[in-house]
Order: structure tokens, then C-alpha cells, then sequence
């Protein structure tokens, strides 16, 4: 699964950290989202997609 | 608030364990490799349990959760781990101390024996688990 998240994030001028704090995370998660090695639940999806002022389909593009 | 309680207590828990650690140390007499080992590994896990808290205080620092549904999956997955190493070294320990050592293990050795273990084993699966993602 590849995301658009780094892509968005710096459309908007956000940080890991800052996008972090917005959705409740740890930057961690951040990074390991926009990896790709990690699969967010539901929630978590609907809000960064609501920060980035997006959808969750066009936020995450799967490879099947 | 959660999260603060949840680190005021660890931190307790953390200071109560070395406290004990250090009453062993001072009431053990002549110290062996064994008695060597017995202390190693409660600091070892102190260590890594005092990192984890360190890692939460740094974040809620920052306005950051402490842990967040990705730590959490990490801590049923690790804790899972742990389980399994439980009972595998519940059966294990006194076939291997036996067998190998020809050592029979009192009940309070295995019990030692099968907490080391599964701390051990949260605690290193927890940290890889959190770094590899």
C-alpha cells in the first residue's frame, strides 16, 4: 500500500509532528504511514484525510 | 490524564524494583556469577522499561499522545509474545535444567525462570516491533 500523505502534507506546509498532533499520533506512526508499513485504522484514515482536506481513497492507492 | 497516571506508576513501580534490587545486592554476601546474573536481568528489564517511559514523557512533552493504535497493536502483539514464551519456558526450563544440567528446579527457580523469560521477550519484541514498524 503506497500513501500520498508526505505528497499532501507538504502541500499544506505540515510536519510529521504537526499532523501528528492534529490526528492524536505519535510522529512515529507518521513516518511508518508514509512508508507504507503500516495499515491505519479506519478512524486514523478519515482524520488525516479530513486534515489534508482529502478522501481516504485518494489518500491511499493500493498496488491490486 | 491517563497517560500521566500511567507514568507516575511506572515510575513507582521502576523506583519499588530497584529499591528491592539494591536491598538484594546489599543483604547478598558473597557475590557469584549466578548472583550476577539474578541482578543483570531486573536491570536489564529496568533499563528497558525506564526507555519506554522516557519515550512517552518526550512525547506527551510535545503535546503528543503517549501511545497512539499503533503502539497499542505493538503491546498486544508483544504481550502475546511474552505469553507464548511463558508457557513454552514453563515447560522448557525444567526439561532443559534437567536433561542438560542434570539440575532439578525448585518451584520458585522455574517461577523466576518463566517471568525472566517472558519479560525478556516482551520487552525485546516490543522495542523491535516499535523501531521495525
Amino acid at each position: 500500500m503506497k500513501t500520498r500523505i508526505k505528497e499532501l502534507r507538504a502541500r499544506y506546509d505540515l510536519t510529521q509532528e504537526d499532523l501528528a498532533r492534529k490526528v492524536g499520533v505519535r510522529r512515529e506512526t507518521i513516518l511508518f504511514l508514509e512508508k507504507g508499513k503500516y495499515n491505519p485504522s479506519l478512524k486514523l484514515a478519515h482524520d488525516i484525510a479530513q486534515v489534508l482536506q482529502t478522501t481516504i481513497d485518494e489518500l491511499f492507492i493500493f498496488d491490486d | 490524564m491517563n497517560n500521566k497516571i500511567e507514568i507516575i506508576t511506572s515510575i513507582g513501580i521502576i523506583i519499588a524494583v530497584i529499591v528491592t534490587t539494591l536491598f538484594f545486592i546489599n543483604n547478598m554476601g558473597t557475590i557469584t556469577i549466578d548472583k550476577i546474573l539474578l541482578i543483570l536481568i531486573p536491570i536489564l528489564l529496568i533499563s528497558a522499561a525506564a526507555f519506554l517511559i522516557w519515550d512517552r514523557l518526550k512525547n506527551v512533552r510535545k503535546g503528543l499522545p503517549a501511545a497512539d493504535e499503533r503502539l497499542k497493536g505493538i503491546g498486544y502483539k508483544a504481550s502475546y509474545y511474552g505469553f507464548i514464551a511463558a508457557i513454552w519456558s514453563a515447560v522448557g526450563a525444567p526439561l532443559f535444567y534437567g536433561i542438560v544440567l542434570d539440575y532439578e528446579l525448585t518451584g520458585h527457580e522455574s517461577s523466576a525462570v518463566v517471568v525472566l523469560i517472558s519479560g525478556l521477550t516482551f520487552i525485546l519484541s516490543y522495542l523491535i516491533l516499535a523501531r521495525r514498524g
